[in-house]
């Protein structure tokens, strides 16, 4: 304890991981809370134990507040402050032995208590403590379980299932007309079929490898265009509309082929992890703006536009499918329904154009619609964070 | 905390004003359990009568509310940022809805506080940048609009203030449309350029939709060296020349729209500014002697004082240099202003500061001064200084590419005001 009193200042500037550093010797013991530059808000330090969940919280009040949670167990620990109704105010993930963080919340009047759910231990409930007096709180949520998450998860990888022979089709219709020496067919194919891709929305490597071998830039390749690694839709692109010929495309085509086969395969054994579909919600269009927007992933089509609108109907179907869990935790759906139907409208306003051919004005305005749809279904992925409940 | 400011904010339960949910004026609120928006200002706002710039200012932060915008007379913080936005709100409706928010947000950045928590129910509300509670840091917030707000799409065309039009190229310049104009100009300043970054940024999280921005450029405000007006990076001290903010008499003749100028009502306390972004190619300049460099200016490098003076304030002595034997015809001071009789409306407040945006794509260094000027009546004064300067020696060194002319929005006049509440009422 001595560090922390003799020189709080300078540990303080290190952080919680100084103060667990500091107390490694004595983990159960209590640790001062450490300087967090809430000085000017009222301070309740509370224990966060199986033996004394909640323990420490005496004089109850409304209003802006930090809570000091102390691990004083045995274990890693995470800590809800809930309403009687089970809805969460402010948590902590992982409390340390011997740690204390601070959570700020606001309080309205009413009943909470924390829960404390110990690392590979049953949850428990700290006494519940009444809050007199006036003013709003902080948003209150029910957390969202694994078992919440796995109806919608495996209905998303069905649905992915049942997009994937549609996808082989017309990919083998652009390697048959990249085989017969037809690229004109293969340029009017290929665009259905990485939209069949696109459409699955498989935002920052839910596919793994297979990703970055199917729809896969230049990003990351020291050979660049000509590196043996560049595979795939972008790969295929590139030669298509830069006048590479049908023999040296041919390979290519067929191990797109290839490839999207081998995706079916293992999709049917595939395991999504619950906690990836609410990441979905927002990462597809976080994915949208990074590279179609900008035209990053133009390898010649210029079909960055159309590849925005495939990745609108994978963001919806996440989003219909998270709708039971989201419907009484989120009360702005109907606006983000409202952000979908301006960004999918501003997009068949545009038509299929290279994003660098819009003027200002247009480019603006794209970039706010989808700036806002974003900003609004990012709050999804918070909310469907996996949380334990018992 | 340095206990200069008391962050007012951040009393307990005190932090009303502050309380914005991620978007929730432009887009309702954010989640289940989410208090309404904004209520009353708490502590710390200035009394709806006084002017930001005349009340007193606690250390590191500046009364938000006033008859006047701050940072105008504002002395100059170190740090700014000069942001042109273009409006993608789609009605008049949304305007509104756009600009309450700025003001809802800037209430509570100006003032510093517990950025509000949202638990589990979304990202958090602040970027943490400034830590854990957001220091006011000396941050100002000016917001100006541009001609091209007046077209069309809100329906007000009919309010535009008498002067305001897009710049036109003057003929030293070279503008670039991709550095000009805005619906919108936000000049924010600062203490540090952390604190400018971060505001900028608060203030796009919540106008996703609203606004985009078009052009922005960051400026510095360097100290003296050693004493006296900072310098300009030709190596010139800026500004000293420039009336007394002090006194509210001048700048009511000077700086603010008064009644009785020909402009609407709802543009009283308002100000025309022009924002010129204007390159110094310094690598030439730095191959010109000492002498010549003294004779575009009119006054002494080192020192700043006029070329027929001793120290930087001296005023300069034109009826005894008729013919411009010491201080050149051609300075840019004497041409700026000759200091005859009527030339004292020329005056404006001049407000500008150094940029630094690397090398261009030959490998030279990209630096130059972010002019900032703001004034009662554009053409009597930027305007017609700015013609009085064409072909000055010095236009060969500079190169003026960006830019525009904005009228800056009266102050916000208490709790429940906001930027704008007279133009769109």
């Amino acid at each position: 304890m001595w560090v922390l009193a003799g020189a709080a200042v300078a540990v303080a500037a290190l952080g919680a991981g100084a103060v667990a550093w500091a107390q490694g010797t004595r983990p159960a013991r209590a640790a001062a809370a450490p300087l967090d530059d809430y000085s000017g808000l009222p301070h309740t330090t509370v224990q966060i134990s199986v033996g004394s969940c909640g323990s420490g919280w005496t004089s109850p009040h409304t209003g802006l507040q930090v809570f000091d949670l102390s691990g004083t167990g045995a274990v890693a620990a995470d800590a809800y402050l809930e309403t009687s109704a089970g809805a969460v105010v402010g948590e902590v993930e992982g409390l340390a032995p011997g740690t204390t963080r601070p959570i700020v919340v606001r309080l309205a009047a009413g009943s909470y208590d924390f829960q404390c759910l110990p690392q590979d231990d049953s949850a428990v409930k700290g006494p519940v403590v009444r809050v007199t007096g006036s003013g709003g709180g902080s948003p209150a949520v029910v957390p969202v379980t694994q078992q919440d998450l796995i109806p919608p998860t495996l209905l998303y990888q069905k649905w992915v299932a049942a997009q994937l022979p549609g996808l082989v089709r017309d990919t083998e219709t652009v390697q048959a007309a990249v085989d017969r020496g037809d690229l004109a067919a293969a340029r009017a194919a290929w665009l259905p079929a990485h939209l069949d891709y696109e459409r699955l929305g498989a935002a920052y490597g839910t596919f793994g490898d297979l990703d970055d071998s199917i729809n896969g830039t230049t990003k990351g390749l020291p050979g660049g265009l000509t590196d043996p690694g560049f595979t795939g839709f972008h790969r295929l692109e590139y030669g298509l509309w830069h006048g590479q010929s049908a023999a040296a495309l041919a390979p290519v085509a067929a191990r797109l082929s290839q490839d999207v086969r081998s995706l079916q395969t293992q999709w049917k054994t595939a395991q999504m992890d619950p906690l990836l579909l609410g990441l979905r919600a927002h990462e597809i269009v976080e994915n949208t703006i990074q590279f179609e927007l900008t035209g990053r992933t133009d390898y010649g089509s210029g079909s960055n536009l159309a590849t925005a609108r495939a990745n609108l109907q994978g963001t919806a179907e996440a989003l219909t499918l998270l709708h039971p869990l989201l419907a009484s935790r989120m009360t702005t759906l109907p606006q983000i329904n409202a952000d979908m139907a301006t960004a999918e409208a501003e997009l068949t306003g545009l038509g299929d154009v290279p994003p660098a051919s819009l003027s200002t004005t247009r480019r603006e305005q794209l970039n706010a619609d989808f700036g806002q749809l974003v900003d609004d279904l990012a709050p999804i992925a918070a909310v469907c964070d996996v949380r334990r409940t018992s | 905390m340095n206990g200069r400011n008391p962050h007012p904010a951040a009393q307990p339960g005190e932090q009303q004003d502050g309380r914005v949910g991620r978007r929730s004026v432009l887009r309702g609120a954010l989640a289940a359990g989410a208090v309404g928006a904004a209520a009353a200002a708490s502590t710390g706002s200035a009394p709806a009568a006084a002017d930001s710039t005349d009340a007193p200012a606690t250390a590191s932060g500046y009364p938000f509310e006033g008859i006047h915008q701050a940072g105008v007379l504002t002395p100059k913080q170190r740090s700014a940022a000069f942001v042109s936005f273009d409006v993608t709100a789609a009605d008049r409706a949304g305007l509104s809805d756009l600009l309450r928010t700025l003001t809802e947000r800037l209430r509570f950045l100006t003032a510093g506080g517990v950025p509000e928590p949202l638990g589990i129910s979304a990202p958090p509300s602040d970027s943490g940048v400034l830590g854990p509670v957001v220091p006011a840091d000396g941050l100002t917030a000016t917001l100006a609009v541009g001609s091209s707000l007046f077209d069309e799409r809100f329906g007000l065309a009919a309010r535009k203030p008498l002067r305001l039009r897009p710049m036109t190229s003057f003929p030293d310049d070279d503008l670039d449309p991709a550095w000009c104009q805005g619906d919108l100009m936000l000049q924010l300043c600062a203490d540090n350029q952390d604190t400018v970054a971060h505001a900028l940024r608060d203030l796009a999280m919540h106008t996703r939709g609203a606004m985009q921005v078009r052009w922005r450029i960051d400026g510095f405000a360097s100290p003296p060296r050693p004493t006296g007006t900072p310098r300009n990076l030709l190596g010139f001290r800026d500004g000293t020349a420039n009336p007394d903010t002090g006194d509210a008499r001048t700048m009511d003749q000077v700086v603010w729209v008064v009644p009785g100028l020909g402009e609407p009502a709802w543009a009283v306390d308002g100000s025309y500014l022009a924002v010129r972004v204007i390159r110094m190619l310094v690598e030439f300049w730095d191959r010109v002697s000492l002498n010549e460099q003294e004779r575009m200016f009119g006054r002494q490098k080192a020192s700043g004082a006029p070329l027929d003076g001793q120290s930087e304030t001296d005023a300069p002595k034109y009826p005894a240099d008729p013919t411009g034997d010491i201080i050149p015809l051609d300075s840019h001071m004497r041409l700026a202003n000759p200091r005859t009789a009527g030339t004292d409306g020329l005056r404006m407040l001049r407000r500008g500061y150094n940029y630094d945006l690397g090398t261009d794509s030959n490998g030279n260094l990209d630096m130059g001064l972010v002019f900032c000027a703001f004034q009662q009546d554009l053409d009597r004064q930027f305007v017609a200084v700015q013609n009085r300067l064409a072909g000055e020696p010095l236009v060969d060194y500079i190169s003026p590419y960006g830019g525009g002319y904005f009228f800056v929005l009266p102050g916000v006049r208490g709790p429940q005001d906001w930027l704008g509440s007279s133009l769109l009422a």
